[in-house]
């Protein structure tokens, strides 16, 4: 990991006097799926908005592409190439499908490369370009999901987060997201995936760090977590639990 | 007759009332903030009529863009100088900002002007009247209308078809989420404060036209219209601004009938009563959208 | 909290509140005895705001809704107590169209001052319950449109109120002493009302309305009773401003004296009586400095003309300055803790401190 495309160093963030992460330390390199695994209140939603600068961190530094972004808004961040696919697909609802994408490209604007990025989005999402002109409200749970990350493509990002995408979701369409997760990063994508679901998100990236109580309890690929981690007791854990997340000796 | 007469004067004060409420919502549903100092725009751009029409005598067109220009700067300089260092704070925070907002203002104008009101030259269309099959109408009643028609169409074209209106209809749904497109919050809540501005400089030309006359507290009646009519119609979307505006509009004309000669000094209470009471059996107002709140961070 | 507490334990518990108290009635002990009749106008007027402040704190502070309808109960307060003491040849030559059997009725300025409180109390008990329902923006506009519903009445029911006109001939009562009395006893009041079941109830619906709902607490009936107590609080106020001030017409019950209000609370910190207590003292001494800046400009004539409104003005950047500098208040919203206990035997607050207000 010598060319770390986004670097976290003691990271602690708080929701008004809550202090919900304590000092976390995250590497990521280009090309790479990684997860932040956890149980409810871990605090690895929390690390997200952090990095993305929806909560600004009480201290630590984030850099990116070699340039510190610690405490800069989130319109900067993504100007800088992050996206974040927001929790419980925060599509905008009364707007439709084509709006909700336009926005997506705000940031990098530009008409021609916008009709060529639209075009394959409609490959990926055959669905999307049916309900091009439908109020995104009107969307199923899995049609907005691919919409929220569909918009998030729309800025060229270098670093996709994506987070607990899989949440209501039916089984077969949380195949079809961890499919699509795969493809992305098979592509060259970058993505950092928070899921609550550790079995199923272990199956699929190439390390992980597991969170509990706002911090990093082990860090490690999909081999080196179920060797020495019980995951089920990662996903079923309820957060103010320590034990849940102890590493096995 | 007397029904042509009742149906022109419920459109033009419901188009009023309709800009006002308008020019409110713009600013509340991007911030959830209820501008207390949104009167005070319409007596600023009051002023700016007063300033280039009578004080300087420049001529009228000049005269009512300029004041409308005075209008979405105040509001602009408003949101730069007191709503931005205080919005992520509490909404308690902003409220009271507001309301320090409009006392600054008031207080600002009295200090630098007069107390006392002043007379407004108004161009001679603005006081004139036509008889149309019989009735006789006044001229801004019915350019009120015409003006509002065309501000709505505008409006509605600005917010489908261009960026920013997309940009501002998705923050009034979602706005940390618009921020993660990388649409920057300063910029949708400016353009709000500008055109919340522009919108009751419009509606200042038309109140201020009534009386041809503006004192300090001018704002305070244009601002409580704004409020029952946002109120009534439902706070979280605009056509709700505008179906209040003429619902209310509709309300006061009817009072001003219903009610004895004795009763009508007590039409604002009646008034005030009657959407308290609607407020109850519909909290959310005539139109409704059905989202949960959420707080500009 | 036990039952059981040493007299010490209990001074200890409340000597936020015995230092607060004692050091309003020093002052206005020195300023009986030392102070100029100015002085002493200044301070009963300032004890008698302190009450308000505080009446306001009751409901606004501990529920955490805005209120702009509350200086409305201090105008029922000071007409109902005015109309009930005055003699009925006075009220006959102040108020020429006031109903007969109101002319008629008479009480003396103790027991007229209490039935004014009363009639607030009763009047907010009447209309309130509807209004506690509504939250947030409709809360903030319905609470307006209800004082903007009281100032209509009252500038226009002139068979009771004499209309727009002044209202006068009211006796004077209320000297600093009573003025005193009254601040420390509402002091007394909002002190232990904070940590009252009911005040915990409306603080915990003012942080997580949600989760007070979850754990049983009726949100809208708390809301109701302690909104009628701090009615009754600000009616009981307008008698003694009544009575202090003498004549008076509805504009002193009006935006411009809520906002004085508002702000005292704002810039102290509207969680706390201390806050409550800091605010009224700060905006009283800056609003009278600057009434005395505003009288020598205008005095001296060194401008060509007036000088109005400067006061007002000033207030309004202060408070602006104030939420962005420290948005819960100066004080905040835990009480100044005058004397540090140990954790062991302190008063248990919640830990609240960076709650914003």
């Amino acid at each position: 990991m010598t060319d770390a495309l986004l670097t976290v160093d003691g990271l602690e963030a708080a929701y008004g006097s809550i202090r919900a992460v304590h000092g976390v330390d995250l590497r990521m390199a280009e090309g790479e799926l990684v997860a932040l695994l956890g149980s409810n209140g871990a605090g690895k939603s929390t690390t997200l908005k952090s990095i993305v600068g929806v909560l600004k961190p009480v201290s630590g530094t984030i850099r990116f592409s070699g340039e510190d972004i610690t405490g800069k808004a989130p319109e900067q961040i993504v100007k800088r190439g992050i996206s974040l696919v927001p929790e419980g697909r925060d599509v905008f609802g009364a707007l439709t499908v084509e709006e909700n994408l336009r926005l997506g490209a705000y940031a990098v604007y530009e008409r021609k490369q916008y009709q060529a990025d639209l075009q394959e989005v409609f490959d990926l999402f055959p669905v999307l370009k049916e309900r091009f002109s439908q109020p995104a409200g009107q969307l199923s749970g899995g049609e907005q999901q691919m919409l929220a990350i569909a918009r998030a493509l729309m800025s060229h990002p270098k670093l996709l987060m994506l987070d607990e995408p899989s949440l209501g979701l039916s089984p077969a369409m949380t195949d079809v997201i961890f499919d699509l997760i795969v493809r992305l990063n098979e592509r060259g994508a970058t993505i950092l995936l928070v899921e609550q679901n550790a079995e199923r998100a272990l199956e699929i990236v190439d390390r992980a760090y597991l969170f509990a109580n706002g911090r990093i309890e082990f860090e490690g690929t999909p081999q080196q977590i179920r060797e020495r981690v019980d995951v089920a007791a990662v996903y079923f854990g309820d957060g103010t639990d320590t034990d849940a997340c102890e590493v096995k000796q | 007759m007397i029904l042509l007469e009742f149906i022109v004067n419920t459109l033009s004060l419901g188009s009023l009332y309709a800009l006002l409420a308008l020019g409110l919502v713009l600013v509340y549903g991007i911030l959830k903030l209820v501008n207390f100092a949104y009167g005070e725009y319409v007596m600023v751009a009051g002023y700016g009529l007063f300033l280039g029409a009578t004080y300087l005598g420049a001529p009228w067109y000049v005269t009512i863009v300029g004041s409308l220009v005075l209008a979405a700067l105040v509001s602009y300089l408003t949101e730069i100088a007191a709503f931005r260092p205080v919005r992520t704070k509490s909404m308690d925070a902003m409220l009271v900002t507001s309301f320090a907002v409009s006392i600054f203002l008031q207080n600002a104008v009295l200090l630098a002007i007069s107390p006392r009101a002043k007379a407004v030259t108004l161009p001679a269309f603005m006081t004139d009247s036509v008889t149309v099959a019989g009735v006789t109408l006044p001229v801004r009643n019915i350019l009120l209308v015409v003006v509002t028609a065309f501000l709505l169409a505008g409006l509605s074209l600005l917010m489908k078809r261009t960026v920013l209106g997309m940009a501002m209809r998705a923050a009034a749904d979602k706005f940390t989420t618009t921020r993660l497109m990388g649409v920057p919050a300063n910029l949708v809540i400016s353009a709000a404060f500008v055109m919340s501005g522009f919108l009751a400089g419009v509606a200042s030309l038309f109140w201020v036209s009534r009386s041809s006359s503006v004192d300090p507290m001018t704002g305070s009646g244009p601002l409580l219209i704004a409020f029952i009519a946002t109120v009534m119609g439902g706070m979280h979307s605009t056509v709700g601004a505008v179906v209040g505006g003429f619902a209310y509009g509709l309300l006061f004309n009817l009072l001003s009938i219903v009610l004895p000669a004795s009763m009508i000094n007590y039409r604002d209470a009646f008034m005030f009563v009657a959407v308290i009471l609607f407020l109850l059996f519909r909290p959310q107002g005539i139109v409704s959208r059905g989202y949960v709140e959420e707080r500009v961070g | 909290m036990s039952s059981k507490k040493s007299i010490r334990e209990a001074l200890l518990d409340h000597s936020t509140l015995l230092v607060l108290m004692g050091a309003v009635t020093i002052v206005g002990v020195v300023v009986q005895l030392v102070g100029t009749p100015l002085l002493k106008n200044i301070y009963t007027s300032f004890c008698i705001s302190l009450m308000m402040v505080l009446g306001l704190q009751m409901f606004m502070g501990n529920s955490g809704i805005l209120s702009w309808t509350h200086i409305g109960f201090v105008g029922v307060g000071a007409y109902v107590s005015g109309i009930l003491s005055m003699q009925p040849m006075m009220k006959q030559l102040g108020v020429p169209n006031m109903y007969p059997f109101l002319v008629s009725l008479h009480a003396p300025i103790g027991v007229a001052i209490l039935a004014g409180g009363l009639v607030a109390a009763l009047l907010a008990a009447l209309i309130s319950y509807p209004l506690m329902r509504l939250s947030d923006a409709a809360g903030v506009i319905t609470l307006f449109a209800t004082l903007i519903v009281f100032h209509v009445v009252m500038t226009q029911w002139d068979n009771v109120t004499n209309g727009p006109r002044t209202f006068f001939g009211l006796q004077e009562y209320t000297t600093l002493w009573v003025a005193l009395i009254a601040a420390l006893a509402t002091m007394v009041l909002a002190w232990f009302f904070r940590d009252s079941a009911l005040g915990l109830r409306i603080r915990a619906s003012r942080d997580d309305r949600y989760a007070a709902r979850a754990v049983g607490i009726d949100v809208v009936r708390v809301r109701y009773l302690t909104f009628v107590l701090s009615a009754l609080v600000m009616g009981l106020a307008g008698g003694i401003w009544a009575h202090f001030i003498t004549s008076f017409s509805p504009k002193a019950f009006y935006i411009a004296e809520m906002f004085t209000l508002i702000s005292m609370l704002v810039i102290g910190g509207a969680g706390s009586i201390t806050g409550a207590v800091t605010g009224a003292v700060v905006v009283t001494i800056v609003r009278e400095a600057l009434r005395q800046v505003e009288a020598a400009i205008n005095n001296a004539h060194v401008l060509p003309f007036e000088v109005f409104g400067l006061t007002e003005l000033v207030l309004a950047v202060f408070m602006v300055a104030v939420l962005i500098w420290r948005p819960v208040g100066v004080i905040g919203a835990q009480e100044a803790r005058l004397v540090r206990l140990k954790a062991t035997s302190g008063g248990g607050r919640p830990a609240e401190a960076d709650k914003e207000v």
